[in-house]
This record gives C-alpha cells, structure tokens and sequence, in this order.
C-alpha cells in the first residue's frame, strides 16, 4: 500500500456551485465528520494537494480555471466530482453558458451526486478516490523504475 | 575535540530529530483535534504525509528552489548538532538563522506573488524574534558563564533561577519561532487563516517534504532552548527539563487553538517590547 | 623602511603621470602595472613581517616637514578657491581658521619637537597596508572599465576629465599609507588633510549641483574633524610634550589625566573622518559620486582611516573614560539607528552606505570598549567589511551600468539577466549579515567582549541592530534570487578589467572566510599581543573551523551547486488565472489583464530617515558636546 492513501490532501474548487455543495464539503472537515481522521486535509494550494474535489457545474468562464488547477496538481491525482453538476451538470445543464459536468474539462475519477451532496457521500468519494490515488500512485513508481 | 563532537552530535542529532519531531507533530495534532473537539488523526500522521510527499513526482518552479531547501535542512541539522552536543549557543543561534535565511531566499526564487509575500513575512518574523533570541543567548552566558551548552552540567541550581524573565520573553517569541497563531504570518498549518500556501506556496512533493522536516528539527532545537534553563549538575534535572519541555508545547498548542492571527505591527512591535523589558532588565539585575 | 618609503611614493609617481596622460590604452597599462605593483609590495611586506610586534624606523627630515606646510597651505588654497568659486562661506572659513591654526602650531610649536622615529609599522598597520594595497588597487583597476562606461554616458564633446579622476585615487592610496605607516603625528595630520580634500575633489568630480553641495557637505564636516586633530596636536606639544604618536599613546594611558582632551579631540577628528553620526550626511552625499570612488571611500580609504585612528587609541579608552564613553555610545547608537534607516532604502547605494555606517558605528563602540576582546573584534570588522563591501559596491556599480538603474527593485531577476554578477552579490550580501561568514564572527567576539565588560546597553542595541541587518539584507538577497524562465543575459559586455576586480575581491573574501583561524592567529592576534600583551580571540578556534567549513560549503553551493536541479518545471501558483506565467499577468475580475508584482517592505512609518535621522543626530550630538565639556573640565589649569 502506498502512503498516498494515508494522507490523502485535498482541494477544493467551487467551479459555479450555488454553495450548497461547498458547505457540506467543509462540513466534512469540520469536528462533526472530521475528516483528519483519515488524513484528510484541506490545502488551498493545488501543488500540495492529491484529491480535487470540485463542486458546480463547468462553464466557459470557468473551464479554463479548472484546467490550469488540475494542471499544476502533482502526479498521482484524483479528481472527485461533487454533487450533481459536477457529475452531469445538474439542473443547470441546459443555461445558455454551461458546458456541463467537470468531466468536460479534464478526467473526473470519482462521482459523487447529491443535491446537496451529504458529508458521508463525500467522505466515501475520497476513500473511493484514495484507492485510485493507490493504483495511481504505484503506476507512477513503476514508471520510475522503468525510468532508471 | 569540539570539530569531532560536533560532527557526532550533528548525525546523532540527524537521525533522533526527525523521529522525535515527527511524533511531536503527530501529538500536536491529536491534542488540537482534541481542543476542537475531534478524534484527530493517528500519531503518526505526519510520518505518512511525508511518506506521501516523499513518492509524489518531483517538479518544481526553477533549479534552485530544492538545494535552497537541503541547504536549510543541512543548516538546522548543524545546529542541532551543535547544541546537544555542548556546543556553543550563539552558534547555534546563528546557524539556525541561516537556515531560516534559505528558506527565505527559496520563496523568493520562484517570484510567485504568494510565496513572495509568505517570504517577506518571513523575513519580518526574523527580525521580530531575532533580539529576544541574541538576549537569551547573552543571558545565558552572563548566568552559567560560558555559552557552551555543556556548561549547565556543572551548575548548582538551574539557569532559570536567575533568568526567568528572559524564560519568559523566549516563551513569547517560542511562538513565532514554532510558526503557531496567532503569529504564524508566513505559513500557517490552518489552512483558513493563510493566502494560499504562505511561504511554502511553491514548494510541493519533495521539496515540501524537506521543508516539514526541517520544521520538525527546529522545533525539537527550540524544546532544547527551553530545556536548558532547567538543567543542572543533577543528573535527574533531565527529567524535570523534559517535563517542562512537554509543558511548554501543550501550551503553545493550546495558544495556537485559542487565537486568530494577528497583524505583523502587533507581532513586531509586541516582540520588540517583550524583548527589550524581560532582556534589558534581566541583564541589568545580573550584571549590577 | 624601503618598502614603506615605496608604498607612499609610488603612487604619487603614478598619479603625477596620469595626470599628464590622455589616451587610453596607454592609462590602462600604467593602472594595472602600478596596481599590480603597489598590490605585491603591499603583500610582500605583510609576508615579510607576518606576526610582527611594532617595528620602528629611525627617520626624521626638516625637508618633510617643510612640504607638510606647503601641502597644508596648498590644501587650504585649493579648498579656498572652491569656497570663493561656489560661495560657500563655511567651508572657507572653516579652511582659514584650520590653516591659520596649523600654521601657527608649526611655525611656533612643533619646532622644538623632535620626532626620532618617524615610521613604524605594526601588525594593525600591516592589515591596513593590505587592505589599502590590494583592495584599493583593485578598485583602482575596477575604473578603468566603469569610467569608459562613464564617459560615454557623458554629453558629446564634454571634457575628458579621466586623468584627474585617477591621479586623485592615486593620491587617495598614498594618503593613506602614510597614515598607517607615520609615527609623526604633523606628518599623519597632514595625510589625513590630503585624504579629505581628495574624497572633496572625488565627490565633486560629476560637477551637478548636486554633486557640488555634498562634496561641500564632506568638506565642512571633515574640516571641522581637521581642526579638532590640530587641537589635539598643541595639547599633545603643551602637556605632553611629544609629536609621536605611540609615545603619544603611551602617555596617555600612563598618565590618562592629562590626556582626557586630546584624545577626545583625536577621537572626534576620527568620528568624523568615519561618518558617524552626527556627521553621517557626508557619506550617504558622496554616493553621487561614480561608483568606484564611493568603493574606495567606503571599503579601504578615508572611513578606514577614521576607525584606524580609533582603533589606535583603544588602549587609552580602556582607562579614560570620558573619550570612551563617548565612542562608544556614538558608535553604538550610529550602529543601531544606520540599520534601521537602511531598511526603509530602496537605493542600493544608500543601503550600502548605511550598512557602511552601522558598521564603523560596531569597530567605533568596540574601539571605545577597548579591551583586547573588542579590539580584536574592530579589526576583524575592518578587514572583513572593507573586502565585502568593495566586492558589494564594484557588483553594483556593473549592474547599475548594465541594467540602468541602482535601485533594488530593478534588480528583479538579475540571478538570470546576470549570472555570474548575482552570485558574486550574494555572497557578498551573505558576507555581510549571516553567519558563518567573517562579519557575523566578528559581531559574535562583539557580543563576547561586551558581555565581559557588563555593556548592558550595547549588548541591547547589538540585539536590535542585528535583527534589522538581517531584515534589509535578507529582502535584498532574496530579489536578486528571483528566477523565472528565459531573460536575456546582459552581462556577456562587462568589462575585462570589470570582472578581474570583482573577482579579486570575492577570492580575497572567501580566502578570508575560510582561513578565518589563520587570520586570526597571523594578523589580528599579534597586533593584539604586541598592545595588551596577551590574546584577545574570544572565540574558541574550533568554533573557527566549524564556521569555516560551513562557509565552504555555502559557496559550494552557491557556485556549484545551484541550478543543476532537473526535475520538471512547472508554472508557479496564480490561482488558476494566469495568461503569460513568465510575466505573472493573469486574467482579473473584469476579464482585463493585471500583472501581479511584489515590491518588498520598507516600513516608512517606522524606519524613515525623516522620522529617525534627527534623533540619532540630536542624541549624538549631546554626546559629542558633553564629553567635550566634560573634558575641558578635566584639563588642569584651563578653568
């Protein structure tokens, strides 16, 4: 087992949520759910971070955020769509500027749906998200041995 | 003699440090989750995340920002070394201070705008502890005589009993020095309370790996400060040092818990204040 | 003798000959030959006499004498005829009064004097000599590149003023051997004249209004030092009844009673030779001059000449009080409030001038402690600051040349615009303020000799100073650490002769550095042995090694080591934003392009020169004035 999956450090984005979403994923960090059990911390820097957790559905204003984001997180890493528009779009999935869920943009490894998505979702989303971060981040090991 | 003890202190030091700092930064999280009334993470929480930013890919934003960093390391392992091995304090100090000084230069080498402002905050913290720090050293060799570290060992009682109030003015500046709130400007380990990453913004994988243990180094060296006012020929002085030293980080966590950053005007001028009280009147009583 | 009658002559054979010399490359080869020359008659003579207790020299001439008085009316002339010219009435009169005091001293005191020996040298003289031959010299070598840079910055069909310009540095070494080498206290007085009517004529040279007011500013201020030396030479005659200095010295710490106002008169005509406060205006105003005149005045000549003297009477500090006191509070206070200002100064050479100035004001409180310690300490500080500084002020000089601009500010990326430059800076800016570097050694025996002395207060302001050297150096260091992807590289046009004195200064530096042990035991100790009779190294030699090797290893990294990291490059943070990452713009609220800059702290509020500058000035100057009082008081039979 790689030490990825013990101390999976996340970020989280807010591409066009309307706060439900980001409010319960601080809710999973908070004492209630207290996600530092399990490692989980929140950075706010995509260079420290594993997990991206992204709330709200992409748009054109948006996609190119998203991407630079996800761009400047290290190898291995895992992106975890949280709530319904980030998985598909949501109720917004047909305004005139959204392109859809966060899949459009750049590879989305976990889905987590809710409308708000609940805490416990969230929470079984980076466990999901930390054995791909596992698989993830053994490939990379052997690619550097490959490497050498 | 004191080039050789020096070298085995540094590498006994090199390898102790690390694993005492580690667990202590494992204990401060448990107690903090605890104050906030969490479970916490397991002790050796830091030991993973280490582990973890040890195996992520190795980039950074130029070629000099990780030598930087081992040269910070290096520098901090030196004055470790120094110090337990009965070396002399004001080297310690000084080394110390080089080691911040890279790890200063290496925010500033990547231009970012947020590693650059963690940099100057940095620098503006140097200079808020940095007089308490030389007073502390220049007590001490007013009250033990000597700034060899070794020389408590020959002491009758504790250094404490005649400087206490610089005890006190270290305390206040022990808070920045461990990078606690509420004067944690440069880099907080709060991630609500901080512009993005502070001083570290730039830093990831290994680099920041490096960084963590260097702060784990520094913050054992800086329990040792605390520990030596309470040594003295009494072998089991120890003991009560190490008492102290547990005291002192259960209260500096619990400060961290119970107070929001403040601004540098209040930390500079308040360190200022604090150093110039507690060390100008302490050594005023101890010379005349 | 020979060698020490070489080292004053030759280079005013060569200024005479530059003088008349008007083309080029025929100045070139005359300024690298005599600097070579001067440089290895200055290194063979400290070889030769390495460890050496004070070595006198039977030497005493009327014809000497005689030209004294003629340099001495000559200089009042010349200082005169500027006075007349410009209409500064001071100056002129501050000219009058001192020539028609000296006049009058050696027209009708001195005579009876006889000085047997008239040169000497000793090991605290012998460092002088390499600081003034090799560093000196190599600044001299320096011009020769920055000042055709110069002249072609110069509007079209202005006058060649070269010539000039090196004759005056040539005089300036001269002056300042014999400075270090004359026993005769009429012959010393007179190299120190010569020094301040050069450094006038050097801070001038540019001729701006500017320029005019501070090399005027120099000249009242030092004049007024000037008259306070022949102040002390008639109470020398009078009470004391010697013109040579080391029996001079002797005297008075025999005898301190006696020598209260004399030696606080000396030590006055030292403070203000070196700028400290009241008098720091002079040198923060001679930075208009061109760069290689303001590293000559900062690192080898004319301040050094000022800490020289006071170093000199640091035995007779230990016993006298009144003088001591105000040394020491002088420099102690110059050394605290200096730091502050420099770091509210974006200007590189006005933050160089006033880490110049906090450092002599650190040799000028160790000289006024005096103890062998602290004394060991001034001279360690000598000889350090002078190497870095130049090192530091050669650097910016080139970069100011290359970049076109002396501010810190511009000096955004010059690690990659300059390579090499940037990191010859840094270790000069390291030498400076950290430890295990030579300046930080020093400071440390600093700190051991005014523990030992129970110095509360210096101990108090040491604390505080340092902390404020580490802020304005440290914010320095780290802008020019800045890298970013691909600049151009403007430094491939640096002068040949540009590059071959920075780098004589940093190879002296980190010689210095890493020798550090050896510099102690050879050099600094036997002076300290040959004046206190025992040892003055506060700092145990191991604890010599260990900062020496970390000093090696610093450099290793900074030469070697740095840049050979290959891992993958990535863009920095700009919160997911950025348009062009070289450049930091990213796009803002409003869809527009921004770009972000970080300019660094310089706290206005707190340490401004408007809101500092006039405390330092007010408290030093009640100093100066109190001792002086206290002194008159002391002298029998005045009152």
């Amino acid at each position: 087992m790689a030490f990825a999956s013990k101390s999976p450090w996340v970020i989280h984005y807010d591409a066009s949520s309307c706060n439900g979403c980001d409010i319960e994923v601080l809710a999973t960090l908070c004492p209630g759910f207290d996600g530092e059990r399990f490692g989980v911390i929140n950075t706010g820097n995509p260079k420290h971070a594993d997990i991206f957790l992204v709330t709200g559905s992409v748009n054109e204003r948006n996609i190119s955020v998203i991407k630079e984001i996800y761009d400047q997180m290290l190898e291995p890493k895992v992106v975890v769509a949280c709530g319904i528009c980030a998985c598909s779009g949501g109720i917004f999935h047909d305004c005139y500027n959204v392109i859809g869920g966060v899949d459009k943009a750049i590879p989305v490894d976990v889905y987590a749906p809710g409308c708000a998505v609940r805490p416990e979702a969230i929470i079984d989303a980076i466990v999901e998200g930390v054995a791909v971060l596992d698989q993830k981040s053994k490939a990379l090991k052997e690619q550097k041995k490959g490497a050498k | 003699m004191t080039l050789i003890s020096t070298l085995i202190g540094t590498l006994v030091f090199a390898v102790l440090a690390p694993v005492l700092g580690c667990l202590l930064a494992g204990l401060d999280r448990i107690v903090s989750a605890r104050m906030q009334g969490r479970v916490g993470p397991p002790v050796l929480q830091p030991y993973y995340d280490v582990r973890k930013l040890l195996e992520k890919e190795d980039a950074s934003v130029n070629s000099v920002e990780k030598t930087y960093i081992i040269c910070a390391l290096a520098f901090a392992l030196i004055s470790g070394g120094i110090f337990f091995s009965g070396g002399n304090l004001l080297l310690c100090v000084f080394m110390i201070t080089l080691s911040s000084l890279f790890f200063i230069v290496a925010a500033y080498s990547s231009r970012s705008p947020y590693a650059e402002i963690g940099a100057h905050r940095e620098t503006l913290q140097v200079m808020a502890y940095e007089p308490m720090v030389l007073l502390f050293a220049i007590a001490f060799f007013v009250a033990v005589g000597s700034f060899d570290t070794a020389a408590v060992l020959n002491l009758r009682e504790p250094a404490i009993a005649s400087i206490w109030l610089v005890f006190l003015g270290l305390l206040y500046v022990l808070t920045i020095k461990l990078r606690k709130s509420p004067f944690d400007l440069s880099m907080s380990h709060h991630a609500h309370q901080e512009i993005v990453r502070g001083i570290t913004t730039e830093m990831s994988g290994p680099t920041l790996a490096l960084v963590e243990i260097t702060h784990w180094v520094e913050n054992v060296l800086f329990l040792g400060w605390i520990g030596l006012f309470f040594v003295w020929g009494n072998p089991l002085s120890i003991v009560l040092a190490l008492a102290v030293m547990v005291v002192v980080y259960f209260l500096e966590v619990f400060i961290d818990n119970n107070f929001a950053r403040v601004k540098w005007q209040l930390m500079l001028k308040s360190a200022w204040i604090v150093a110039l009280v507690c060390g100008t009147i302490n050594l005023a009583i101890l010379v005349f | 003798m020979a060698l020490l009658g070489f080292l004053i002559v030759f280079p005013l054979v060569v200024a005479a000959v530059l003088f008349a010399v008007r083309n080029d490359a025929v100045r070139d080869a005359i300024v690298v030959a005599s600097a070579v020359v001067i440089g290895v008659a200055s290194v063979a003579l400290v070889a030769l006499n390495l460890g050496a207790p004070g070595v006198f020299f039977e030497f005493s001439s009327g014809i000497i004498d005689i030209v004294c008085t003629i340099i001495g009316i000559l200089i009042a002339v010349v200082i005169l005829a500027y006075a007349v010219k410009y209409k500064n009435l001071l100056a002129g009169a501050l000219a009058l009064v001192q020539v028609a005091l000296a006049l009058v001293f050696e027209l009708m005191f001195a005579h009876g004097v006889h000085v047997e020996f008239g040169l000497y040298f000793d090991s605290l003289s012998l460092l002088m000599a390499f600081i003034i031959g090799v560093i000196g010299s190599g600044i001299c070598v320096y011009a020769l590149g920055y000042m055709k840079d110069f002249q072609h910055h110069e509007p079209e069909g202005a006058k060649d003023r070269r010539p000039l310009f090196f004759s005056l540095m040539f005089i300036f070494l001269s002056a300042m051997f014999a400075i270090v080498f004359c026993n005769n206290m009429v012959w010393m007085f007179t190299a120190w004249e010569v020094t301040t009517l050069c450094s006038f004529l050097l801070i001038g040279f540019t001729k701006t209004e500017e320029a005019i007011n501070n090399a005027f500013r120099q000249i009242v201020m030092n004049l007024a030092g000037g008259i306070a030396f022949v102040v002390a030479l008639f109470l020398a005659v009078t009470q004391m009844g010697t013109l040579s200095f080391t029996i001079f010295i002797a005297e008075a710490v025999s005898n301190p009673a006696i020598a209260v106002l004399p030696v606080t008169a000396l030590a006055f005509a030292g403070i203000t030779k070196a700028a400290q406060m009241p008098f720091q205006s002079w040198l923060l105003g001679a930075m208009v001059a061109p760069t290689p005149t303001s590293a000559l005045l900062h690192s080898s000549t004319m301040v050094k000449a000022g800490v020289f003297m006071l170093v000199k009477l640091a035995p007779v500090f230990l016993v006298s009080p009144i003088p001591s006191v105000m040394v020491m509070l002088v420099g102690g206070i110059t050394f605290l409030w200096c730091s502050f200002m420099a770091i509210s100064q974006s200007n590189a050479k006005r933050v160089l001038a006033y880490s110049t100035i906090a450092n002599l004001g650190l040799i000028t409180a160790c000289a006024g402690v005096g103890t062998p310690e602290a004394v060991w300490a001034a001279t360690f500080l000598v000889l350090f600051h002078a190497i870095a500084k130049s090192l530091l002020f050669l650097c910016v000089g080139t970069a100011e040349h290359h970049i076109g601009s002396r501010d810190i500010e511009d000096m955004d990326l010059l690690f990659d615009r300059m390579p090499r430059l940037a990191r010859y800076m840094m270790l000069g800016i390291m030498c400076m303020f950290i430890a295990p570097f030579g300046m930080l050694i020093a400071k440390w025996a600093t700190i051991v000799s005014f523990v030992e002395m129970g110095n509360v207060i210096l101990l108090v302001i040491l604390a505080f100073g340092s902390a404020a050297t580490f802020m304005f150096w440290a914010k320095w260091l780290g802008k020019l650490s800045g890298i970013a992807g691909q600049p151009e590289n403007v430094e491939l046009t640096v002068h040949k002769s540009e590059w071959g004195s920075v780098l004589l200064m940093a190879v002296l530096l980190v010689i210095a550095c890493v020798l550090l042990p050896y510099v102690s035991t050879y050099i600094v100790e036997p002076y300290i042995c040959y004046v206190y009779g025992g040892s003055g190294q506060a700092v145990a030699t191991d604890n010599l090694w260990i900062a020496s090797i970390c000093v090696a290893a610093v450099v290793i990294v900074l030469f070697a080591g740095l840049g050979r990291n290959k891992s993958r490059r990535v863009n920095v943070y700009m919160a997911g934003v950025s348009v062009d990452n070289e450049s930091r713009s990213f796009k803002n609220s409003l869809s527009q392009t921004s770009e972000a800059t970080a300019r660094n702290w310089y706290m206005e509020d707190y340490f401004g020169e408007k809101r500092l500058s006039p405390v330092g000035v007010g408290v030093c100057t009640v100093i100066i004035v109190a001792a002086f009082a206290f002194a008159i008081v002391g002298v029998p039979g005045l009152l």
